[in-house]
């Protein structure tokens, strides 16, 4: 259908704004992008820079109040601005389709795999019902599972991230379709099975040599991926190039700011510690975890009862002013210390805090409470909606400030200029501020007690990546000002080579082991370990470099 | 405040009910000297009227004016559906929050005891309470207010653990706040939106639900003017005069939108982050 | 769903009898009625009366007195009525067909109704259709049933003429005219639950059509009508179940009004008037059997969501 000399999607001066109540809001502006057959274009932005209105742009699926320009969208050589919703339903799932970011929700809970898969088989290739399921199990064989007719009868709810993610991926590629958005694919699952769903999709796509627009926030990973990319910047394509030739020499400023941000292991952030002969800050002797409770029903049945266990005896040292990183797959325990750590969970064994032992919530006393703080994933919901900053900040003065450090207000309007906020955002509400915002009001609070221990649970993932940079660069400030040791949370593994001393790896409730941050990648490392680094992305730099 | 009211207004339900909730707060307050009649006056030439310029809504059986009457049972139907609400509401409120904040065991046998009662229809324990109690409109309030605790109960449970599960709450425990300021300034504001949501609905429940009692013969008494009463009595002049039978229905009707309009507006203008 | 989960439920629905007929059988002691003057009249002498209480066990404690009815109620024995002296239990059970015919045909008129006007009105929102369909239920919401009943007797019996206004015929002694005279309280028991209902089926269905799955059903190509049916519907619908039999306890309610206004023979008439005479032992077993037929609906409806939805795993 498609000439060999055309580019497979092409797009054309086209614009997009959203009309709001308060007036139009410009969201994709001169928009120019191709993908020849066989191509992969890598399209990268932050949240808000208009990546997935373009998705929708393209796939023809906006939202009522969206207004576009004159411009043009071209598959082939079919105008998909003048197809009909009922043309566009014929071309959708048949000669393009797309991948979302998370599996979980985008497969339907209530209906089997390979209905899913083989309803667009019946829609688009016009099979009988047998026909389309033996094709199903055909297409999820090629996708790597490995019980292909099972799976077809298996619910979504029933499977691993990693086995729908395969599967939506097979719906994608049923019918053999010209082009394939790809949005955000691998975000939502971890790091090894994300790797995994990447060469999976780097065989199909040299297969097929289908052309597809792979978006994502990730530099580091498209720049592994796509052979050309595009950077979008508030609806602007500020810059677009050959991989190698955009990461070597990015021209613009936003470019190369990008570029910096994404975490680089070489690139230490954190001195080498002080005193790494001293006496451990805080001491975990066998700490295990464990939810659930023995029901009625089963004292009465006389049955044993099997608790869901969060962490398994878990030995471990933090010294004073250490930054010890803790990484590991969702489900491994690491927030679940955190919350034992904390006294958010019921825990079993010992923490000494300073030579004072702990044994559960009752010993965690005034002094602990002040010397440990925590930070949340989502400031969200670690803020309270309803409570100003000037509230949220004082309590920490109000439990823990001495009086001679002059008034309240004064303290929370020096700490904002500490974690670089305007002062006359104490009088606002958190909803209010940007998320990187109100992530600062949350370490701001932390650090208003004078801790000597901070955890970071995983503080940075819900952030953009230029985000996640500055907030690092003032956890790090605040760290050689202060001289608190931090355990930070995250399954971001490079940028946790860059700034803790020691890194302690998790699996499923266990400790793997805990090793110096620059051993991290030696050859004697727990299988493991090697596995999961050997799945993370080398970081753009190093292909640039 | 203002900007508050600003945000109700603004939504077509909350607009609505704040105009028709307000009028009828209104008539509850000024009711009596609005109108040249007394609630009680009897005309006896001026029986089964139809509406007129002397009297608007036209007048009953013995003559009685019925906008006078329907703006003085506005007092007790409406005062009495909002105290019943207010009392069932809160004792709910404490006994959900209690189980939430009892958790485990106590919290489970709380619960279920608590849907155990709810296995009594409401009309019904209504029913019984008044019959236990005796058929006053005192009575039929605590009946609705008894009523109505269970459910209430079940929904501040539900709320209170949603927000109890909140990371600012989480904080608070971890930073070393004392149960006190927990609950009081982290829960409660928290909570007590959905709740006041919840209630507003609720009145329009009361409302019909003292009307269904007095309809019922076990609320207030004749010649009471409780709206229920009234459609009660003029079923058995339906013949003379029809008019007699849809004004109260009508206030009742309206009661009821208004109150629920007012909830779905307060849903909206409540909520932080819109 | 395993047989653990069934277990536990089957516990909770004696769980529940239990504490209504321990709140029952309080309510009726603290009552200031006499069972023994009730049956003997006001006129007899003392002695007849003190031979009657002690036949009757009045004058043990009240603890024996509930395992005394507990006891006849696990047997099937309810007592005797004090106002006609016939055991109670048959009267009530033949009662409760007639409740069981009109909650029925509510339910399913209300079915009928509600499922199609609350997904007309999310898949048209905010056009005329959603606008008269909300109207509607907000109308329906606030409409107690003797009001809806009041006026629609008023206007189809009274006014037009077109059926009966009251009077109930087995619908197995004639069936036309024992159905002629159901469509009414049919009607009126329905409407409130119609209004809410169609507002809950707009709303999950809203909400699931702008879930992930359904973005990514329709950028599958498939055809506006399975989106909606196969995809969409089916997980709207789930919840509704739930919503539907905690109704049922709102519409047992509203069959004690509906009842009484078109005299219809049902369990709801037989408690009305038990509470006027205070008829003890017609009440605590109505208000038994009201709160067994709720539980026994949502147990019933909590195996059918569990049937329906297999993501659910209790335990």
């Amino acid at each position: 259908m498609t000439n060999s000399s055309q580019p497979v999607l092409q797009i054309r001066d086209y614009s997009l704004a959203y009309h709001v109540p308060a007036g139009p809001v410009p969201v994709l502006k001169g928009i120019n992008l191709q993908i020849e057959r066989g191509e992969i274009l890598g399209l990268v932005g932050e949240s808000g820079s208009g990546k997935s209105t373009l998705a929708g742009a393209v796939m023809r699926y906006l939202s009522g109040n969206a207004h576009e320009n004159d411009g043009g969208i071209f598959l082939g050589d079919t105008d998909l601005r003048a197809q009909t919703q009922r043309a566009m339903s014929d071309i959708r799932g048949r000669r393009m389709s797309m991948v979302f970011q998370d599996p979980a929700t985008s497969l339907n809970p209530t209906l089997r795999l390979g209905e899913q898969l083989a309803e667009v088989l019946i829609r688009h290739r016009g099979l009988s019902r047998a026909q389309a399921w033996r094709e199903g199990e055909a297409r999820l064989a090629h996708v790597g599972l490995k019980t292909p007719a099972e799976m077809m009868h298996r619910m979504p709810h029933e499977v691993s991230g990693g086995e729908k993610q395969r599967v939506v991926i097979a719906t994608a590629f049923a019918c053999n379709p010209e082009l394939i958005i790809f949005d955000e694919p691998t975000t939502a699952l971890d790091v090894i099975t994300s790797r995994q769903i990447l060469d999976l999709f780097a065989e199909l796509q040299s297969e097929t040599g289908v052309a597809s627009l792979y978006i994502s926030h990730d530099l580091a990973l498209v720049s592994q991926t796509a052979g050309r990319v595009a950077v979008l910047e508030k609806g602007n394509i500020v810059e677009e190039g050959e991989t190698r030739e955009l990461f070597r020499n990015p021209v613009h400023s936003y470019t190369r700011a990008l570029i910096d941000a994404v975490p680089r292991p070489e690139r230490r952030l954190v001195q080498p510690l002080a005193a790494a002969s001293a006496p451990p800050l805080v001491t975990i002797r066998d700490v295990s975890v464990s939810y659930g409770r023995k029901s009625l029903l089963d004292s009465v049945l006389r049955r044993d009862f099997q608790a869901v266990v969060g962490n398994r005896a878990i030995t471990l040292d933090i010294r004073p002013g250490e930054v010890l990183g803790i990484v590991g797959e969702s489900g491994s325990g690491k927030s679940t210390l955190a919350k034992a750590m904390t006294g958010l969970n019921r825990f079993d064994g010992l923490i000494e805090f300073d030579g004072r032992p702990v044994r559960g919530l009752t010993d965690m006393n005034r002094d602990y409470r002040r010397d440990v703080q925590i930070i949340f994933q989502h400031p969200d919901a670690s803020l309270n909606p309803r409570q100003k900053i000037s509230e949220i900040l004082a309590r920490p003065i109000r439990l823990y400030g001495d009086r001679a450090d002059g008034s309240a207000r004064d303290r929370i309007a020096a700490m904002l200029e500490r974690v670089r906020l305007p002062a006359s955002y104490i009088d606002r509400y958190p909803h209010q501020l940007s998320g990187g915002e109100k992530q600062r009001i949350a370490i701001a609070r932390a650090f208003l007690s004078n801790p000597r221990l901070v955890i970071c649970d995983e503080i940075t993932s819900a952030l953009d990546v230029s985000v996640q940079a500055s907030v690092i660069d003032l956890l790090m400030e605040l760290h050689r000002d202060t001289g608190a040791a931090y355990v930070f949370i995250t399954h971001d593994i490079n940028l946790i080579r860059q700034i803790a001393h020691r890194i302690a790896v998790m699996y499923r409730g266990d400790l793997i082991e805990v090793v110096e941050a620059d051993r991290i990648g030696d050859s004697d490392r727990a299988p493991y370990t090697q596995q999961l680094l050997s799945a993370v992305t080398a970081p753009a730099s190093a292909l640039g470099g | 405040m203002t900007d508050f009211l600003r945000r109700l207004l603004r939504t077509p339900q909350g607009f609505l009910g704040s105009l028709i909730v307000g009028l009828i707060l209104i008539a509850v307050a000024l009711g009596q000297w609005l109108t040249p009649y007394g609630p009680a006056d009897m005309q006896a030439l001026a029986r089964y009227g139809a509406p007129s310029i002397e009297h608007w809504l036209g007048t009953d059986q013995y003559g009685r004016d019925i906008l006078s009457r329907l703006l003085d049972g506005a007092r007790s139907t409406v005062v009495m559906a909002l105290l019943a609400t207010f009392i069932g509401t809160l004792g709910g409120a404490v006994l959900g929050t209690g189980s939430a904040y009892l958790g485990g065991r106590a919290d489970e046998f709380i619960m279920r005891t608590v849907d155990a009662v709810m296995a009594i229809p409401s009309l019904l324990l209504a029913l019984l309470v008044v019959s236990l109690l005796g058929s006053s409109s005192a009575n039929a309030l605590l009946a609705i207010a008894i009523a109505f605790m269970p459910s209430m109960a079940r929904i501040s449970r539900s709320v209170a653990l949603a927000v109890r599960k909140q990371d600012y709450v989480s904080a608070a425990i971890a930073r070393g706040e004392g149960s006190t300021y927990i609950i009081l300034r982290e829960m409660l504001p928290n909570v007590i939106a959905p709740i006041v949501v919840e209630m507003t609905i609720r009145v329009s429940f009361a409302v019909m639900l003292f009307a269904t009692l007095s309809f019922l013969g076990l609320g207030a008494q004749p010649p009471a003017t409780d709206w229920g009463l009234m459609v009660s009595e003029a079923r058995q002049y339906l013949h003379r005069s029809y008019w007699i039978l849809l004004w109260p229905s009508a206030a009742i009707a309206l009661t009821a939108i208004g109150f629920n309009l007012l909830g779905d507006g307060l849903r909206d203008a409540l909520n932080p982050r819109t | 769903m395993s047989a653990n989960y069934i277990l536990k439920r089957i516990a909770l629905i004696f769980y529940t009898l239990f504490i209504v007929s321990v709140l029952v059988f309080g309510i009726t002691q603290i009552l200031p009625a006499d069972a023994a003057v009730m049956m003997l009249g006001e006129n007899a002498t003392q002695e007849a009366l003190e031979a009657l209480r002690q036949r009757m066990g009045l004058n043990d404690p009240v603890w024996m007195q509930y395992l005394h009815w507990a006891g006849g109620v696990l047997q099937g024995d309810f007592g005797t009525s004090l106002r006609t002296g016939q055991p109670v239990g048959p009267a009530l059970f033949s009662a409760l067909g007639t409740s069981l015919t009109l909650a029925g045909f509510a339910l399913i008129f209300m079915l009928i109704l509600a499922m199609p006007m609350g997904v007309i009105a999310a898949i048209r929102r905010g056009k005329p259709a959603d606008l008269i369909v909300g109207f509607i239920s907000y109308i329906g919401v606030s409409l107690p049933e003797f009001v809806t009943a009041t006026l629609a007797v008023m206007l189809v019996a009274d006014m037009w003429g077109l059926l009966p206004p009251a009077g109930y015929i087995p619908l197995s002694q004639d069936f036309w005219g024992g159905l002629e005279r159901l469509i009414l309280p049919v009607v009126v028991v329905s409407v409130m639950m119609i209004a809410h209902v169609s507002r809950m089926v707009r709303s999950e269905l809203v909400d699931v059509m702008h879930t992930d799955y359904i973005r990514a059903a329709r950028l599958k190509g498939l055809h506006p009508r399975r989106v909606l049916f196969r995809h969409g519907l089916r997980n709207a619908l789930l919840p509704t179940i739930t919503i539907v039999a905690l109704d049922v306890g709102y519409l047992l309610g509203g069959v004690i009004v509906v009842e009484e206004i078109f005299s219809i023979p049902g369990i709801g008439r037989s408690l009305m008037s038990a509470i006027q005479n205070r008829d003890l032992p017609v009440i605590q077993a109505g208000v038994m059997i009201m709160a067994a037929t709720y539980s026994i609906v949502n147990f019933a409806a909590d195996l059918m969501y569990a049937w329906l939805d297999k993501r659910i795993q209790y335990d």
